[in-house]
């Protein structure tokens, strides 16, 4: 696929695929961009356009990597990585929770509040998860932006996304098999929809991280290390 | 291979018609779960090949002029592919020979299914097994939802941690739960246990 390039204009991606919109607002850009191209919206709202346009690009063709022309900007890729997280854990998760909470009747008389239970485990593993990132790889490569010393944090990176979704694929099957028969419909509904909704996204993130974010760390490195040997010389 | 596992197919067919058509077929096949790749040329469907290892190609007789199974085989002596020839008219029983196996245009999907499941020996589910628990694995079950330890269920049980460890995986594998929490819903759905026995 071609791919959009930075004279597309901004509305027209968002036309084309509404998921969009996240990407938008996780790069920091907000709505009410008129006619622009863009590259003129990011050029407005100091966003790297290249970085933004390799996930745009990703996302929409499938979650295929093309590798990009230009280097992505790692830190442009960082502060969309850590607002997803944010984006995740403060809004997504409590939002399904609450809807889980009214749709099932929770109450200690039946299963109900082991499938509560359960969500809760997921999703502070996801949440050990993310802080890990956060804390440890993210940090490590914004140091390393700055001159750190290098080290191998990067290395086993992608092995507890399948555990994360594994998790989540059991608790949707305990919540369809087991769930009471009392529950609320349209509310069960909904937050069903939400969950095979955020799994989605969820994929689309660890993707993000396995196929741009590490091949982009690579690079780095790569470069650092011709820095150093460049150095030396 | 095991049912649902997912297999690579090369599809190398002349008419554009039923390449479309066996795509969308393969996609469809039950049992089975199925990759299709196009193969442009000869040239594109060798490359494929190496690329994709494919348990299964699929050629036209007459792809590319008259095709030569032979020469495929020849030229890529490491790859261990099933050749099937698609038969949109009648194929003379010579042709036939050089094939491991031939789908015709008018076969259902069915008989499509059963031919390619047969060629590569898909198993077929064994439900059966998947559902049943054993007694033991039963026990485990509730001791699991009770909140025990599996160093504590092997002390219960007399059985080695390791032996624990495996029934769980068991458990896991037959019932698509392996967390604690899950199974502690199984056990009250399922009566094992009462819901006062469970600890929090």
């Amino acid at each position: 696929m071609e791919g959009y390039t930075p004279d597309h204009k901004m509305a027209d991606l968002i036309a084309d695929d509404y998921r969009l919109i996240q990407v938008m607002s996780r790069f920091g850009i907000r709505v009410g961009f008129g006619n622009m191209t863009v590259r003129e919206v990011c050029d407005s709202q100091n966003v790297d356009c290249n970085t933004f346009l390799a996930v745009v690009n990703f996302i929409t063709d499938d979650n295929i990597a093309a590798t990009p022309a230009t280097p992505l900007s790692l830190d442009s890729l960082l502060g969309f990585l850590k607002s997803s997280h944010s984006y995740f854990l403060e809004y997504c998760f409590p939002a399904i929770r609450r809807k889980l909470l009214e749709g099932i009747r929770i109450r200690t008389s039946d299963v109900s509040f082991l499938i509560l239970k359960m969500y809760d485990e997921y999703v502070d593993e996801v949440r050990t998860h993310m802080e890990y990132e956060d804390r440890t790889v993210f940090s490590y490569i914004s140091g390393r932006l700055e001159g750190a010393p290098a080290d191998n944090t990067v290395t086993t990176y992608s092995d507890h996304h399948e555990q994360v979704a594994d998790k989540l694929r059991e608790l949707k099957g305990i919540i369809l098999r087991y769930c009471p028969e009392d529950a609320d419909v349209n509310l069960l509904n909904a937050a069903l929809s939400d969950i095979y909704r955020t799994e989605k996204e969820l994929e689309s993130h660890c993707l993000v991280e396995d196929c741009l974010l590490v091949p982009a760390i690579r690079l780095m490195e790569q470069k650092k290390q011709g820095e150093y040997h460049h150095e030396e010389e | 291979m095991r049912k649902n596992d997912r297999i690579s197919i090369i599809v190398a067919e002349t008419s554009p018609i039923v390449a479309a058509g066996l795509n969308v077929c393969l996609k469809r096949l039950p049992g089975i779960s199925a990759i299709p790749y196009e193969a442009r040329n000869y040239e594109n469907l060798t490359d494929l090949i190496r690329e994709h290892h494919p348990e299964i190609v699929m050629v036209s007789p007459s792809f590319c002029g008259v095709f030569d199974p032979g020469k495929l085989r020849g030229s890529l002596p490491e790859e261990e592919f099933k050749l099937v020839a698609i038969e949109t008219g009648s194929l003379s029983s010579q042709t036939r020979q050089l094939y491991d196996e031939s789908v015709a245009v008018v076969d259902e999907l069915n008989v499509m299914a059963e031919k390619l499941s047969r060629l590569i020996n898909i198993r077929p589910d064994d439900n059966e097994e998947k559902d049943s628990l054993s007694q033991r694995e039963k026990e485990i079950i509730i001791l699991v939802a009770k909140g025990l330890t599996n160093k504590e269920i092997a002390d219960k049980l007399f059985l080695s941690v390791h032996t624990v460890i495996t029934h769980r995986r068991n458990i896991a594998r037959k019932l698509e739960i392996h967390s604690a929490t899950g199974l502690a819903i199984y056990a009250i759905v399922n009566h094992l246990v009462d819901l006062k026995e469970i600890k929090i």
